[in-house]
């Protein structure tokens, strides 16, 4: 990058904040899927929404691509740099603005962590709902931009469920406010549209949150099976008898052996755990619970564990939520993937990913939402053995291709970013990607923001949005498509 | 492709008292998608209607050439009931729709307070009632959309799993839009067990005050009820609590929640629970007054009766319905257009409410106040996506939102 734009930026949010030094740059090659990397030219930490403006106003004024980054916790490679392009950190904007009990709302800005939000009000009683597993780290911002979930939201919803506005500045340099604190703003639901937008509409600077009364009762329950197909019909059977529980959570044998390793969560041994919480009024609790633990004794569970207190219940979920990690013990590496089918199609798609991986002799250990029907296979392989890093990738594009069969999509949480761009026509037509094209395209007419995400980039840079036509370069014989 | 058939348009078809040209009804979004292209290449003004329940909200158009209808839009129906969702062509109604659901125990938790009110004109105007206090607003709820684009294209987007961030959500793009976008040609909801037992509280109050601080106090308490209302009706007022669980939490939480308020309560249950909600969300609809939506910081609410008390004063006596968890209300104002543009004004210029919209009124009221107020600071995003998927400006005849 040349020295006069180093120089305004600099002048811009201060030298400090501005890093170009290749030591410095290593940080932010790559977010939390590290099999992807690229370096950018430099990374800025603006440290106000009126810095995130100018640093963008720059950027949009001579040309330069920026992709905005949170804490680096993403899992596809949306915060993956651009050559010749800008981070844009939002490390520094991580001050809790207002927490509002009275009416249930916290302002922060983005670089504030998930898991702050619902410390700051829990001496209050209340919490915010959604909880990815890296709550601990994630920025609220990344959250905005993945519309993150977690293992409570087939009862509470995602992210979008829970953020009431943002203020944001959009790839031209407006700083915007979009949505409203108060209901039913008119028009367009543009707020729903730039959460899950994974950083490509819009930089956000400020958000407003929802947050929740904590329920009266929690309660959690181990079950063990010894199949796949009888933990998932016990599944069926609770959603069939009219319960939405908070949370519903299946661990497999491989994944239940790399949680054991990793944190001792002391989990029975078994082919299959289901995990089942309640959570509401305690009457209700009491009385749907007493149901849940029938449905599982009756569909075969060999043993079923009720949490007795608070301290069994984190043991339960920090062997859930430690099972990623975990697999780092059994495998020298791993690729999770997050494709998400219908509830119902679980068991035969299942099937085919342990037919699959007997094929490919790539274990795959499997923990996933079983409520909402969100894999998570993960896939182990050594990349010191030539050729397994790519057969796990091969191995991950086919389990996604079962889930858009089965009639269910490539992600559920973990967003397309640059890792599962190719993957889009799978589910979707050239129609409906160049409508989606087209919204892009409206709001950032440069293709200056985080481009190269969500959309396959076979489109050229310049292409004119719309039904296929031949670029002047492919023309040309200079590039084609691929 | 070919574009619908068309009739000329009747007396029956006016919006706001403008009779459109012409009347398409296409049997599929591929007709509808043609309908539309042929419209923009002649660029004229189109009018997208479901069951024409809330077909007067907005500005009044000066001029309609044709309407767009979605009545033969009802043949698609898919209810994947162990899966919990549901797909629906635009022209259905909710009230079908919900019948169809009820069969397997499950049911889509909107309320409309219009019986042909259709699943394509519900999510254009992402309309609500009280049960939004548990399951949000339309928007909230729908996780796949099949569109008909100007251009003449039937794009989708989501899926039919609950749980699906590939993409773009454009169908939260057409939450709230008013067919300035495109038109809704099916939708993809994810649904929820019909609740095995309910039971609603009702109490009277002749102090606002007394209402309000009840209100704190229920909205500060564990107690998860599914709908949490006020009505107001001049000065005297109700507050109204839906539990909707297994049997014994609702006998529970009802004596729990009764303990709670300052004043005697009446708790409903079967036909009468019924009558009582079916009453609340359609009488601020009732009678020919101006009905104008608004909402408010939910702590503030007693400010914001006080405020309602002022307002009539100068609009006479109003009727309002408010989500007061979520602080969402609407409020029928009668008298003449006069009094009714100085009531919208007066709520636009308080500091206590915000989003105020005026959805029913007469053309008349319409030329005195803007129906959707000012616009927010993104209105240039919106215009610039509405240019990209609208460019010759017909959708909706310039009657707004964007």
């Amino acid at each position: 990058m040349d020295e006069r734009l180093v120089a305004e930026f600099s002048r811009l949010i201060g030298p400090e904040h501005v890093l170009r030094e290749p030591i410095k740059l290593l940080t932010y090659e790559c977010d939390a899927l590290p099999h992807l990397r690229q370096t950018p030219a430099l990374v800025v930490l603006p440290g106000s929404a009126a810095e995130v403006q100018a640093v963008v106003r720059l950027c949009s004024r001579e040309g330069v691509p920026f992709v905005p980054r949170g804490h680096g916790t993403g899992l596809s490679g949306g915060a993956l740099p651009v050559p010749g392009g800008v981070v844009i950190s939002l490390a520094r904007l991580n001050r809790v603005l207002e927490i509002d009990i009275a009416n249930r709302r916290v302002t922060v800005e983005p670089g504030v962590t998930n898991l702050e939000i619902t410390r700051q009000v829990a001496p209050y009683g209340y919490y915010y709902a959604p909880d990815p597993s890296s709550q601990q780290v994630c920025s609220i911002g990344g959250n905005v931009a993945e519309n993150s979930g977690g293992a409570h939201c087939l009862k509470y919803g995602f992210t979008v469920h829970h953020v009431l506005a943002v203020e944001a500045v959009l790839p031209n340099g407006e700083l915007v406010q979009i949505g409203s604190p108060l209901p039913d703003a008119p028009g367009p639901d543009l707020l729903g549209v730039l959460v899950g937008s994974e950083g490509t509409l819009a930089v956000v600077t400020k958000v407003v949150v929802r947050i929740l009364r904590k329920p009266e009762s929690v309660q959690t329950l181990l079950a063990a099976f010894n199949s796949i197909s009888e933990a998932g019909a016990a599944v069926s059977d609770i959603i069939g008898a009219g319960i939405i529980p908070a949370a519903v959570e299946m661990m497999d044998a491989v994944a239940i052996r790399a949680a054991e390793a990793a944190v001792h969560p002391n989990f029975p041994p078994a082919d299959t755990i289901l995990i089942v919480e309640l959570d509401g009024p305690a009457s209700e609790v009491r009385e749907l619970f007493a149901v849940v633990e029938e449905i599982c004794r009756k569909d075969g569970a060999t043993t079923v564990e009720v949490a007795a207190d608070e301290s069994q219940r984190a043991r339960i979920w920090k062997g859930r939520k430690a099972a990623f990690a975990a697999m780092g013990r059994i495998s020298p590496n791993y690729y999770v993937q997050d494709g998400v089918v219908p509830r119902t199609r679980l068991p035969e798609v299942l099937g085919r990913i342990a037919a699959l991986s007997q094929r490919s002799g790539l274990p795959i250990g499997n923990v996933f939402h079983a409520g909402d029907g969100n894999l998570h296979p993960l896939i182990c392989y050594d990349e010191r053995i030539p050729g397994q890093a790519q057969l796990a990738e091969e191995v991950a594009g086919e389990i996604l291709t079962y889930c858009v069969e089965a009639g269910g999509s490539i992600t559920g949480e973990h967003g397309v970013g640059a890792d599962k761009k190719d993957y889009m026509p799978r589910m979707f037509s050239d129609d409906d990607l160049d409508a989606m094209q087209q919204l892009r395209d409206a709001i950032d007419p440069d293709r200056l923001c985080n481009p190269g995400k969500v959309l396959p980039t076979p489109r050229l840079c310049g292409e004119v949005p719309g039904p296929y036509r031949q670029h002047p370069v492919e023309a040309a014989g200079l590039a084609e498509r691929f | 492709m070919v574009a619908a058939s068309m009739r000329a348009g009747t007396a029956a078809d006016a919006i706001d008292g403008v009779v459109p040209r012409q009347v398409a009804e296409p049997a599929d979004g591929q007709e509808l998608a043609a309908t539309l292209l042929a419209a923009a290449r002649a660029t004229h003004a189109t009018v997208l209607r479901g069951g024409g329940t809330k077909l007067g909200w907005g500005r009044p158009p000066a001029a309609i050439d044709l309407v767009v209808s979605t009545s033969r839009l009802t043949s698609v129906f898919v209810h994947r009931h162990g899966d919990l969702t549901a797909t629906a062509h635009a022209g259905l109604t909710l009230a079908q729709v919900n019948r169809e659901l009820a069969k397997h125990g499950q049911w889509l938790p909107i309320d409309s307070a219009f019986d042909e009110a259709t699943i394509g004109g519900i999510i254009a105007t992402n309309d609500s009632g009280p049960v939004r206090h548990r399951f949000g607003t339309p928007r909230d709820l729908l996780i796949g959309v099949t569109l008909a684009l100007a251009d003449g294209r039937v794009v989708k987007a989501g899926g039919h799993v609950v749980k699906n961030v590939a993409g773009y959500d454009l169908g939260k793009l057409a939450s709230g839009s008013f067919g300035t976008l495109g038109a809704i040609v099916d939708a993809t909801f994810k649904l929820l067990p019909i609740p095995q037992a309910s039971a609603t509280i009702d109490a009277s109050y002749d102090d606002g005050e007394a209402l309000a601080r009840d209100v704190m106090q229920v909205s500060a308490s564990q107690l998860e009820p599914m709908a949490f209302e006020m009505w107001l009706e001049g000065s005297r007022y109700r507050l109204r609590l839906l539990f909707a669980s297994s049997p014994a939490a609702v006998s529970a939480q009802v004596e729990s929640a009764q303990r709670m308020l300052s004043r005697p309560s009446s708790v409903l249950t079967g036909d009468s629970e019924f009558a009582l909600w079916k009453d609340h969300v359609r009488l601020p609809w009732a009678g020919t007054g101006a009905v104008i939506r608004f909402g408010w910081l939910p702590a503030r609410l007693a400010e914001v009766i006080s405020m309602i008390q002022d307002v009539q004063r100068i609009g006479g006596p109003v009727v309002m319905a408010g989500r007061v968890g979520v602080g969402a209300g609407v409020m029928r104002v009668e008298g003449d257009v006069r009094s009714q543009a100085a009531v919208v004004e007066r709520l636009r210029s308080s500091v206590l409410v915000g989003n105020v919209v005026v959805l029913r009124a007469a053309p008349e009221l319409k030329q005195q106040v803007d129906v959707w107020g000012p616009p927010g600071s993104a209105a240039g995003a919106v215009l610039a996506i509405r240019r990209m998927f609208d460019p010759a400006g017909i959708l909706n005849a310039g009657r707004g939102p964007v």
